[in-house]
């Protein structure tokens, strides 16, 4: 991973050194190559490690909700109103308070709105799979059923509440 | 400026139709959000946030988070100086310190704790083998950066790690310098010097009978001479030092910085002090607007057609700009018309006007954009500013009279071809070519004269203006002066040493 470089290349490294030594391997070349193979295995260990603690707690999608924040709102100080939203978030999860979205009713209102041009009333199910990409709530591969009637406005805002609430309860 | 939600609503939604009516189509990010990100440092901010959770993992990521902001240390010095003994480390190390007002770290720090169990243990292992174990020393370490002083204002490690395992031990604890010095000379020059240490016992400052001699006399007497600098000893001293630092060395690739020890005191603590206070390249996206200003003839389309061309910036040429509106009968070519008749200067809304049209295009705010020929003075300086075009990279080219008068005076036009030569730079192949030859009369001497002066009354206020501009020598050949230019864009604006 490019974000922690000295992470797991030393972690490598100091299984290399202890299990290097005690291994009894007849040959240098013997000896080099088990080394190796452990610090393959050491460094996608930690790689591992640190990328399950990334998805355990969510740590990308926090961060890219903070950084979208920071440039919208383009605070004088940012530090100062990062600490804000991260006391916010700290106390909304201890007492249950409604969670700071970004995007509340009437943003969800005006998207459908702008998406359905016409005025119909409902939404074709590529435009609706597509937003929920732009909103970062589904990924790219993730199959949504297409029940063959368009997506209607109330079937939206469930949808879109429904996995912002997943994504914070991790938090 | 702070918007609600509510306004909100609106504004993601039409970035969302633009991204779904025709998905292919980038998304219109409006300017000020990555001018804000670069002004703030937000993605170094993010990134600094990113290692420390990986480092730490804590249980619970966001008291840990606020802690961080709270903290603010991303830009504290963490320094670590390595070096063969007699190169001077300490001595740097100690004005490193006082000057970043930071504190410093060394075996012999560590190990004359007060208070500390660990560091009564580090002291009787000393007595008894003259070293630390490295657990022991490690183990030390880290009690001393948790302590609220280094967590604030940061370290400076003088000597350690001194081998690889320490060094390897240090990176899985989290602790990881932002700059490494080493400090190397010849072995020989090691050991004559190592002769003349002489310590003070009271302040502890380490003293040289021919390179560093205290001037007052009582610090002259009170002098003592440290164990071990005789020529064995040092010798012995430096075997070890070799082959350890061998090892170190690899583990801190990019942040490394070898600087000769076998120069004066003064020189080695600048080339320090300059290294130290540089940041390294980071990651951030970054849209280059660069505005190069210099006088007529100082190389600055040709510059800025070479930065087209390699980063696919657009090149924008003011005076260019007005002659293809012009050109084009848009709707302001009849109010420049009447100017270029009469051979005055375009008044500096209507430049504004054509120029905020053309930057304000898809293609200048996603790729970045190359200025130049404007502003030629405060006034449209700050009108340029006012709109919201600030430039992040201002280069001023400086070249003096009589180059330019060389580069200009000699230009040729062919009237047949079409083609432009130099009669020094690009002679034309055939006399028969160069008979017909003309010269554009605006570049005739006094024209170039006037002109020039016409530049550097304004100069100087600009260069006030632009506190940030790097000053370049033009007078160089075209990929020279395009290197140094591309180095400024590329590295970090230097912070200016108070």
């Amino acid at each position: 991973m490019t974000w922690c470089p000295g992470l797991s290349q030393s972690g490598a490294r100091q299984v290399t050194g202890r299990k290097g030594r005690s291994r009894a391997t007849a040959t240098l070349p013997g000896r080099l190559a088990t080394a190796q193979l452990d610090a393959m295995e050491a460094r996608s260990s930690r790689e591992l490690q640190a990328r399950n603690y990334l998805e355990k707690h969510r740590i990308m999608d926090l961060l890219t909700y903070l950084t979208s924040a920071l440039l919208f709102f383009r605070p004088e100080r940012p530090r100062e109103y990062l600490i804000s939203i991260l006391e916010r978030l700290r106390i909304a999860r201890l007492s249950g308070v409604a969670l700071p979205f970004f995007m509340d009713n009437s943003n969800i209102a005006s998207m459908f709105e702008m998406l359905d041009s016409s005025n119909k009333g409902s939404i074709s199910f590529v435009q609706y799979k597509e937003a929920l990409k732009t909103l970062g709530l589904c990924t790219a591969e993730e199959v949504l059923k297409d029940d063959g009637h368009g997506v209607t406005f109330d079937k939206f805002r469930n949808e879109v509440n429904k996995r912002t609430q997943e994504i914070w309860s991790a938090f | 400026m702070t918007r609600g939600p509510s306004d909100s609503g609106p504004q993601g939604a039409a970035a969302l139709r633009g991204s779904m009516d025709a998905t292919t189509a980038p998304h219109r990010i409006p300017p000020q959000m990555p001018q804000y990100g670069e002004a703030n440092h937000i993605f170094e901010l993010m990134q600094n946030m990113l290692e420390q959770l990986l480092i730490h993992q804590p249980k619970d990521p966001i008291p840990f988070m606020i802690d961080h902001l709270q903290r603010d240390n991303d830009y504290v010095p963490k320094i670590v100086i390595l070096g063969p003994p007699a190169s001077g480390k300490t001595t740097i190390a100690m004005w490193l310190a006082k000057h970043l007002s930071t504190n410093l770290l060394s075996v012999e720090s560590l190990i004359a704790k007060e208070y500390s169990p660990l560091a009564a243990d580090a002291r009787m292992h000393y007595q008894k083998f003259k070293m630390v174990p490295d657990m022991l020393l490690i183990r030390l370490m880290q009690e001393r950066l948790k302590e609220e002083d280094c967590v604030r204002r940061g370290w400076i490690l003088d000597g350690i790690p001194e081998t690889r395992e320490q060094a390897l031990t240090i990176q899985t604890l989290g602790i990881s310098p932002r700059h490494v010095i080493v400090l190397s000379a010849p072995d020989t020059v090691l050991i004559e010097r190592n002769l003349g240490k002489r310590i003070d016992p009271q302040t502890g400052e380490i003293y040289h009978t021919t390179f560093d001699w205290p001037p007052e006399s009582e610090i002259q007497n009170r002098l003592m001479v440290p164990a071990g600098i005789f020529e064995g000893e040092t010798a012995r001293k430096l075997l070890e030092y070799h082959r350890n630092i061998v090892r170190i060395l690899p583990s801190y690739p990019k942040i490394l910085k070898v600087i000769s020890a076998d120069q004066p005191c003064v020189d080695v603590f600048y080339q320090a002090l300059t290294y130290v206070q540089t940041s390294h390249r980071s990651n951030a996206p970054f849209t280059p607007r660069v505005l190069l200003c210099g006088p007529v003839g100082s190389g600055k389309s040709l510059q800025a057609a070479l930065l087209a061309q390699k980063y696919g910036l657009i090149n924008v040429c003011c005076g260019q700009l007005l002659k293809e509106a012009v050109a084009d009968k848009s709707k302001y070519s009849d109010l420049i018309q009447p100017f270029f008749e009469k051979e005055i200067a375009v008044p500096d809304n209507i430049i504004m006007k054509v120029l905020k049209q053309r930057l304000d295009q898809q293609d200048c705010v996603e790729r970045g954009w190359v200025l130049h020929g404007f502003p030629r003075d405060l006034d449209q300086a700050h009108l340029m500013d006012n709109l919201g075009y600030k430039p992040n990279r201002v280069f001023f080219l400086n070249v003096p009279f009589d180059s330019v008068i060389e580069r200009l005076s000699l230009r040729r036009t062919d009237p047949i071809t079409g083609e432009r030569y130099h009669l020094m730079y690009k002679p034309p192949p055939t006399i028969e070519v160069q008979a017909r030859l003309l010269q554009n009369p605006k570049d005739s001497e006094e024209q170039i004269k006037l002109k020039m002066d016409l530049f550097y009354r304004n100069s100087a206020e600009l260069e006030q203006f632009y506190g940030d501009a790097i000053t370049l020598n033009g007078d160089q050949d075209p990929y020279t002066v395009f290197e140094y230019i591309e180095s400024g864009i590329i590295n970090r604006l230097p912070k200016k040493v108070p």
